[in-house]
């Protein structure tokens, strides 16, 4: 018996869960354990107290905020889906051979910063940009149209900058339904479209909660675009938290308001996974 | 016999020697000094850290927080101080005082011939830097023949109209709303100390509200506003403005000014507190080279020395420069530091409204 094989059989007679260990020592050390500090600090300050959750919910302008806040990843979840969903699905529907290009294409703005792409939709968007400045020209307004610094504005570079979590995502599970469900549907007498709604959206749903999900908890803490893009009203909770951590040092209340976030984003997926039966029909 | 060229020769070798080893002892330290970074850490890097390793061999590692503050507190509970001396802006070195997280300077070593006028030496911080947050004017989108000189004329939309934009932020907008409704810059502090001066305040801010396209957070938005002609009129940080009227047509109003100081401090409990006052001394206090500095990023120190060594057309264009200086006020840190955290929360409640 070689060494090589020696070490795999040793490897396969470890219960499987052990091989979770590095993660989850990882996850308690890096994440577990600090939000447990933050909860910690959100109530001890440093005798325990209630205020900073009483400051919180007592004043108007933080729940407007909150509110706000679930509004936006809400209407940015939806978007992506009625973008990301078809885009997918004409993915997976092309020659094989193309698909690596396709998706290439798509994680490039991936790679790219998200500052660097905020300003570029201040260019496109602003009173002298590129589409006021086509409107102009070809005598359509007469004044520029104001499309920056509005929430629209926010909407539009929050999906663009979250689209390629969600095509991914969707696509990772249609490309594993087998299309010759799609097939026999057809055989027994189905229309494309009845075989499609009826076969193929029930399998890919699950990705499409699992993306829509990823994107909506990515925008609850979503920060830099509001502020570029949106106009005075388009606070969300990541800004309120960063002037408390880094302006005023109240890190009790920064802790109170990440907590609040923390929570009420966990307690959305899950009344959403509630709500979408994910079918595991044929999905492994 | 004389001594020959030889034996001078073997004196000068041991003198170098000597010398050496006086640098080679101070070498091996390495003070760290946080900044802010980009081109601001690029000049500090050229006219102060450079020098100041070939005079003394004390090696600077110079790094950046974007949250100078927050990062000092972390700090100080950890009990880990990374920072031998650091930057803080005018809002933080109240806060910092008053939690007992600097070291106390010591001001005889750091200007033994008193040169620095006494308001310029704070217990625990160097005036690095002066900045003043100014307004910034189109000039050739201004209505033919007029001017904008003020605060005054700035809320004034009537004759001054076009978009506008102020930072998300109520200090210092308070005290631009106070000035613009006729308050004498004297008084700024005693009016808002009222509640009935604080509604006046923003009553006056109601006015231009709808005016304003855009509140900005970071001191690089404006400047493109007003480049990019997104806005015509924005409140700035003065530096980048004089950078900007390069390619621009674009002035600053000093009037009505909001003069800053930004301080550099040693965090208390810092490892290398000597290194860290001669370092403050040889750069930020040494009047030739904080003019090679201003000369560069236009955030003049405080040494009354260096106007000697700036062209007269820099001197006009610095927040220190003495007719700028009777035309705007001083921005009271530790009036803000007390109240910050309830006006903006006033301020974001009428920002939602």
């Amino acid at each position: 018996m070689t060494r090589l094989t020696r070490l795999r059989d040793a490897v396969h007679g470890l219960p499987a869960g052990w091989l979770l260990a590095p993660a989850v020592l990882l996850l308690v050390g890096l994440f577990v354990y600090p939000t447990l500090e933050i909860a910690k600090l959100s109530l001890f300050d440093p005798g325990f107290t209630t205020q900073h959750f009483a400051r919180f919910f007592g004043t108007p302008v933080y729940l407007r905020v909150f509110l706000h806040t679930g509004q936006i990843s809400l209407v940015v979840a939806l978007g992506c889906f009625v973008l990301g969903y078809p885009a997918a699905y004409f993915i997976v529907r092309m020659p094989p051979r193309w698909r690596p290009y396709v998706l290439f294409l798509i994680l490039v703005p991936l790679w790219m910063s998200i500052l660097i792409r905020n300003y570029a939709w201040m260019v496109v968007l602003g009173r002298t940009g590129l589409i006021n400045s086509l409107l102009l020209g070809l005598g359509l307004t007469a004044e520029p149209l104001k499309m920056l610094f509005t929430t629209e504005a926010v909407y539009l570079a929050m999906i663009q900058i979250l689209l390629p979590i969600m095509i991914l995502t969707c696509y990772g599970v249609m490309v594993e339904i087998d299309q010759g469900l799609l097939r026999a549907a057809r055989g027994l007498g189905a229309t494309p479209a009845r075989a499609f709604l009826a076969v193929f959206v029930p399998l890919s749903l699950s990705g499409v909660a699992t993306g829509g999900i990823i994107v909506f908890m990515l925008s609850m803490g979503f920060f830099i675009t509001p502020a570029l893009l949106g106009g005075r009203r388009d606070m969300m909770m990541a800004n309120l938290i960063s002037y408390q951590v880094s302006t005023t040092l109240n890190w009790g209340f920064a802790a109170a308001i990440a907590l609040v976030l923390l929570v009420s984003t966990v307690a959305a997926v899950l009344l959403f996974r509630a709500v979408v039966r994910t079918p595991a029909v044929g999905l492994r | 016999m004389r001594p020959s060229v030889s034996t001078a020769a073997k004196w000068v070798g041991v003198a170098t020697a000597l010398a050496w080893a006086a640098v080679a002892a101070a070498q091996g330290v390495t003070i760290v000094v946080n900044g802010s970074g980009g081109s601001l850490a690029q000049v500090i890097e050229k006219v102060y850290e450079k020098p100041f390793f070939e005079e003394t061999g004390i090696r600077v590692k110079a790094t950046a927080a974007t949250d100078h503050l927050g990062k000092l507190k972390a700090m100080m509970q950890t009990r880990n101080i990374e920072w031998d001396a650091t930057e803080l802006n005018a809002e933080g070195y109240p806060i910092a005082v008053e939690n007992g997280w600097l070291e106390p300077l010591d001001w005889k070593f750091l200007d033994p011939n008193n040169e620095l006028p006494a308001e310029a030496k704070p217990k625990y911080g160097v005036v690095a830097a002066t900045y003043s947050t100014i307004l910034a004017v189109r000039t050739d989108k201004l209505p033919p023949g007029k001017e904008m000189k003020s605060w005054k004329d700035f809320w004034d939309v009537k004759t001054f109209p076009g978009p506008r934009s102020l930072r998300n932020d109520p200090t210092r907008n308070l005290e631009f709303a106070l000035l613009a409704d006729g308050v004498p810059k004297e008084n700024l502090y005693k009016v808002l100390s009222t509640d009935e001066g604080l509604n006046r305040a923003f009553r006056k801010l109601d006015e231009i509200k709808p005016h304003i396209v855009t509140w900005w957070e970071a001191g690089a938005q404006p400047v493109q506003f007003l480049a990019d002609g997104e806005v015509h009129y924005a409140s700035a940080w003065n530096g980048r403005i004089t950078v900007l009227a390069k390619k621009t047509p674009v002035k600053i109003v000093w009037n009505g000014g909001s003069l800053n100081l930004s301080y550099v401090v040693i965090p208390k409990g810092a490892k290398h507190v000597k290194e860290a006052h001669t370092y403050i001394k040889r750069t930020f206090l040494d009047p030739k080279r904080n003019a090679e500095f201003t000369a560069a990023i236009l955030y003049p120190g405080f040494h009354p020395g260096i106007y000697k060594y700036l062209p007269e057309e820099v001197g006009r264009e610095l927040p220190t420069y003495p007719a700028n200086v009777a035309v705007q006020f001083a921005f009271d840190d530790e009036w803000w530091s007390k109240r910050q955290d309830k006006i903006k929360e006033r301020w974001n409640a009428w920002l939602l409204k």
